[in-house]
């Protein structure tokens, strides 16, 4: 009984056109160097001859018209629903969307930034990586500790604004940031928040323009509402997002 | 792939090695594009170029079971010859396909598709509807029989080719 081999070139394809499975193509070339190799050559001449003799076969004139009217046969054109669901658009559109997502989400990042955001921001780690333990501790107004960084540190207007003036502390520290340059920290009880208030960045045009308002930043689950006064930005920074700072910016107003 | 022009002169050659008369291929190339632009004009196209060639396959059986039938029989089988390319030059075209028209079903349609050069082997399966190992059987077996009716009808000797009846 012949095996799979021999079974393959018994049909082995007489053109050798792209596509030809690997088994086939295994069996074409054994047979060609095998001992059967002028039997394999014998049996490809003869599917040749009768390949050309059946390519031969004339098409009457009145048939040839047929072929020219392809009208009658209309190409059947892959529908867009084939094309939504080929792998590659699919794989393109995720990635299309993905990166859109990303621009989005940094363009509305940025939408509302002011000068000073990227410094805020920079601090949002700060205080995300912090423990209470590298501050010193100090259990009092978060409003009083103006008179601290300045008398302590020479820090003018580091003052905590009236929203935010009575909250009990845990402990507060003043250090130099390499971008930031001098940031005063207060660790707070309520929600473990955290304060911090450092020198603004000027404008484009080199400006310090102060902002009474309150403008947020997020950063890896953080979120940070700015407020600009004197020069210097004050920030409230707890872990969670902007609705979870509203109520203690929206106390004040009432 | 579309069906084109390009295919259509195949389908036809099909029929004719099917049918072995080109009264009949053509009646059955007619009917299966006729079909296939009916089809297309009731929104229900023909899925592939397969298609028209089971909807031939099946009008040339139909055709080639009226009128007179071949006696079934086994044919003698001869080992391919060498010289067998030379001989297939002396044959015409439409004594190929009166050769292939009487083989039995479904050897008929493995020769008729296989000499065609138009498909793959996992497509002349489909088609066919057999195993590899069937399909390399038919085509082997015809093979030897159309190399017995050569030696039969056109001998060649030494690069002279004679019809068997003047040897």
């Amino acid at each position: 009984m012949p095996d799979k081999s021999e079974l393959l070139i018994g049909c082995a394809p007489i053109t050798e056109k792209p596509g030809i499975d690997r088994a086939m193509r295994v069996a074409i070339q054994r047979a060609r160097q095998g001992k059967k190799a002028a039997t394999f050559g014998h049996q490809q001449a003869f599917d040749a001859a009768i390949a050309k003799l059946v390519h031969d076969i004339p098409v009457d004139a009145q048939l040839a018209e047929w072929f020219v009217n392809e009208n009658l046969i209309p190409v059947v054109r892959s529908g867009w629903k084939k094309f939504v669901l080929n792998p590659v658009v699919i794989a393109i559109a995720t990635a299309l969307l993905v990166i859109g997502g990303v621009v989005a989400y940094r363009v509305h990042e940025h939408l509302n930034d002011f000068p000073g955001a990227d410094k805020a921001r920079r601090l949002l780690t700060v205080g995300a990586s912090n423990r209470s333990v590298l501050l010193d501790p100090l259990q009092t107004d978060a409003g009083a500790l103006s008179d601290l960084f300045f008398m302590k540190h020479r820090l003018e207007h580091y003052d905590v604004p009236q929203e935010f003036a009575e909250f009990k502390t845990l402990g507060a520290r003043v250090f130099d940031d390499d971008e930031v340059r001098r940031v005063a920290q207060i660790w707070i009880k309520e929600k473990r928040m955290q304060f911090f208030l450092f020198p603004a960045e000027p404008d484009k045009e080199g400006k310090i323009s102060d902002f009474a308002d309150w403008r947020f930043v997020e950063l890896e689950g953080w979120t940070g509402a700015v407020t600009q006064r004197n020069g210097v930005c004050f920030m409230a920074a707890l872990r969670g997002g902007e609705k979870d700072l509203r109520p203690y910016l929206e106390k004040k107003k009432q | 792939m579309a069906v084109t022009t390009k295919n259509l002169p195949q389908l036809y050659r099909f029929c004719f090695l099917m049918t072995g008369d080109a009264a009949k291929a053509q009646a059955a190339f007619q009917e299966t594009v006729r079909e296939a632009a009916t089809r297309s004009a009731g929104d229900e196209p023909p899925p592939d170029r397969l298609w028209f060639f089971r909807d031939a396959r099946r009008r040339c059986i139909a055709l080639g079971e009226q009128g007179i039938q071949a006696e079934p029989g086994m044919l003698e089988e001869i080992e391919i010859s060498p010289t067998a390319p030379m001989q297939i030059g002396q044959v015409d075209s439409s004594q190929l396909a009166l050769w292939i028209s009487a083989a039995p079903e479904p050897q008929r349609s493995a020769l008729a598709l296989f000499y065609l050069d138009e498909f793959s082997l996992a497509e002349l399966l489909s088609l066919l509807e057999m195993k590899a190992g069937e399909f390399s059987e038919h085509i082997c077996s015809g093979r030897r029989q159309f190399q017995a009716w050569l030696d039969s009808t056109i001998a060649y000797y030494g690069g002279e080719t004679l019809d068997a009846g003047q040897v």
